[in-house]
């Protein structure tokens, strides 16, 4: 019976029979318009293309070249070092994407204190996200410096061997996770402490007044008023962090570092392709492929799974 | 009358080929060369359109080798590459079929002047598809303060090197080594086995020879020179400069870096023909050849770029160019002329050079070359941090080989 008792509802006026529905449909398809055209131009070509691409034999002087199925899926699915590649990047997105996130929450929480220079704070936390990518990377190349670096040089005062940090395979995936920390956490902070800001002052009153201590006020005021926030920041982090490629590039001089131990994804994507002049652009566009099903299957799991834990209000 | 008009009508068919001939065209040159080279390289552009000046010459900076590489091919797929460009003889060869085979274009002469194992690397399908231009040499660099005579033979390389590997500050850990090897530089490892008579292919490239008895006879070399060769990323000059190496096997176009580097440190830098092998003393000549795209070009935009590059070709402008930027010229002519000559009277490591050019190998032309050597720094960096014996990366090395076969 109570299945059939949406037939009792009384319907609902449809919207197309208004008149106002179809102009304001169009120009909401006006408004949409330059962003649906950058998109389409820029990111649903481009990925339709290189689907098509895979599914080929690169030639440089008859592109497409010559049509051969899912061979270069077939060759990348064989390859050792993609597989190493692709756990090198789980490794780094699976240990540098909470780890941020916790320092960023860490310090959103410092940051919303009333201290002293805050703004100046604030300012260099920022600063390591907004400098370019490569002069950062250069710097933190001669930070790594196993003989002359700041880093290793701080080690020493706590009698830290010397670490081969940029030239022992063993260290070239934390060292990589490291600078990705330092790097990120400051965009990620700014972004929490925005949200932090937004959290009515009444709930921490209702807490203190229930007696909470400051713990627990932000476990369980401040943390779940803040998931819309921390949930933006892990999608997008996540996103990134899967497509990590300039910071090892720059940091290891140009290489996936020692015995490849930093090759990640796109890394491997891209020496297949145009870097060291390979040019086999149909296994490079066959392993982004992959690379996109593997980022939607996560961000589709976030959607569904994380975001029921998601408070907006 | 009849003969007043033949005579007009010829002195303007003559005038009108004349002007077709003369019509004004523009030509796009890539090059790689920053803008310590790119100086000289606007000097022999000027001297080459007032020759011509009917044409004119754009040149550009693209970055890199590789950089200019990957516009070059992209220019190719969307129908618009420069003109004339700089690659290695490895990224010419997949591209072959969008290029001129300038072979054609060239006399006799010009051909023959060209040192044969250059003119070889730049052959595909039997013909010439580049000229040399940017041409450099491996040599043995050693500091003179610590290396009285250079070495000559691999044996006295390496005992040299262990005597040189030393701890300065007596906490037992070395602090200068005898030599250096780098991981992304797998070229070292085609000198070695060039001088012990090895090939990476067969003959008719049909099967690696990388792992036969003298493949594993240079990899063994390099295997027993670790304990004595600092292995890092950094560059050699860096390595001089901090005092932490003091002879190594490398390029002639990192002369000016090096011989700063050394001065960093008091020392005067020598140089030499790379220690001779169980077969032979030639090392690997590098560099880049100059070749004229035909996909997206005019025919007279086709003629200009030959005529340009023939230019840069002549003697005269060969040797300039090798005398400012350092390389070294690719021509028995430019070798012979007085600009030359007055320069190595000059600078006697010029003679070192040149006597390595006569020795020197080129690059394998293989179409795969590109894939030879991404698999080869894979394996030889294996082999120089241990993580594989020499053997066992040849052997997997050969593999790697056999699915471009």
């Amino acid at each position: 019976m109570k299945a059939l008792d949406w037939l009792r509802q009384p319907r609902m006026p449809e919207p197309w029979r208004d008149p106002n529905y179809w102009k304001e449909t169009g120009w909401a398809y006006v408004y949409l318009a330059p962003s649906l055209i950058i998109l389409g131009l820029f990111v649903f070509y481009p990925f339709f293309s290189a689907f098509g691409l895979s599914l080929f034999k690169w030639s440089t002087v008859r592109p497409p070249g010559t049509y051969i199925g899912f061979a270069n899926y077939r060759y990348i699915f064989n390859d050792t070092y993609f597989w190493r590649a692709l756990a090198h990047t789980f490794i780094y997105v699976g240990i540098s994407v909470p780890a941020t996130l916790l320092v960023a929450l860490l310090a959103a929480s410092l940051l919303n204190k009333p201290l002293r220079f805050l703004s100046g704070a604030r300012m260099s936390y920022f600063l390591a996200y907004i400098t370019p990518v490569v002069a950062v990377s250069m710097v933190w190349r001669w930070m790594y410096n196993w003989q002359y670096g700041l880093l290793n040089h701080i080690l020493g005062y706590f009698n830290v061997d010397l670490i081969n940090w940029l030239g022992d395979p063993k260290w070239a995936m934390p060292a990589l996770i490291i600078f990705s920390i330092w790097r990120y956490v400051g965009y990620e902070a700014i972004i929490l402490l925005a949200g932090l800001q937004n959290i009515d002052k009444m709930y921490y009153d209702a807490a203190k007044v229930d007696g909470a201590s400051g713990f627990q006020v932000w476990r369980k005021v401040t943390v779940p008023l803040l998931t819309p926030q921390i949930f933006f920041v892990f999608v997008i982090s996540l996103i990134g962090s899967f497509k990590v490629f300039t910071e090892v590039h720059i940091l290891f001089g140009g290489s996936s570092g020692p015995l490849r131990a930093a090759e990640t994804l796109v890394y491997y994507i891209m020496s297949e392709g145009p870097l060291g002049g390979r040019w086999h652009m149909g296994r490079a566009a066959a392993a982004s492929v992959v690379l996109f099903a593997i980022i939607f299957a996560f961000t589709l799991f976030q959607m569904t799974v994380t975001q029921k834990r998601v408070h907006y209000q | 009358m009849r003969r007043v008009l033949l005579v007009l009508l010829a002195g303007l068919l003559a005038f009108g080929v004349f002007a077709v001939a003369q019509e004004a065209v523009s030509i796009h040159f890539l090059h790689a060369m920053k803008a310590k080279h790119s100086v000289y390289i606007d000097e022999l552009v000027a001297q080459f359109m007032a020759e011509y000046p009917y044409i004119t010459v754009t040149t550009e900076y693209g970055g890199s080798y590789g950089d200019v590489e990957q516009k070059i091919n992209a220019g190719i797929v969307a129908g618009n590459p420069a003109t004339v460009t700089q690659l290695y003889e490895n990224a010419i060869t997949p591209i072959a079929e969008a290029l001129v085979p300038i072979e054609d274009s060239l006399t006799q002469a010009e051909i023959d002047d060209i040192i044969p194992g250059l003119r070889d690397s730049a052959t595909v399908n039997g013909k010439m598809y580049s000229v040399p231009w940017n041409k450099s040499i491996m040599i043995l660099y050693y500091r003179k303060d610590l290396v009285p005579e250079p070495p000559t033979t691999w044996t006295e390389f390496f005992l040299m090197c262990q005597e040189l590997t030393v701890d300065l500050d007596g906490d037992e850990a070395i602090d200068r080594w005898g030599t250096c090897f780098r991981p992304y530089n797998p070229e070292i490892f085609l000198n070695f086995l060039h001088q012990a008579g090895g090939t990476l292919l067969n003959e008719d490239w049909t099967e690696a020879t990388v792992n036969d008895d003298r493949g594993f006879l240079a990899m063994d070399y390099v295997a027993s020179l670790l304990p004595y060769a600092l292995v890092g990323s950094d560059y050699e000059s860096d390595m001089l400069a901090a005092n932490q190496i003091v002879m190594f096997v490398s390029t002639s176009a990192g002369a000016s870096y090096n011989i700063s580097a050394a001065e960093t440190v008091g020392a005067e830098l020598g140089f030499a023909l790379a220690p001779q092998g169980p077969a032979t003393d030639g090392t690997m000549i590098q560099g880049t050849n100059l070749c004229v795209t035909e996909k997206g070009q005019t025919q007279a935009q086709i003629d200009a770029g030959i005529l340009f590059v023939r230019f840069m070709l002549r003697a005269e402008n060969m040797a300039y160019w090798a005398v400012q930027s350092n390389y070294l010229p690719s021509t028995y002519a430019a070798y012979e002329s007085q600009v030359w000559k007055d320069a190595v009277a000059a600078d006697p490591k010029k003679a070192v050079m040149a006597d390595a050019m006569k020795v020197g190998f080129g690059p394998l032309n293989h179409p795969a070359y590109s894939d030879f050597r991404y698999h080869m720094t894979t394996r030889w960096e294996e082999v120089i941090l241990g993580a594989k014996s020499a053997q066992d990366a040849l052997d997997e090395l050969a593999q790697d080989f056999a699915q471009y076969l």
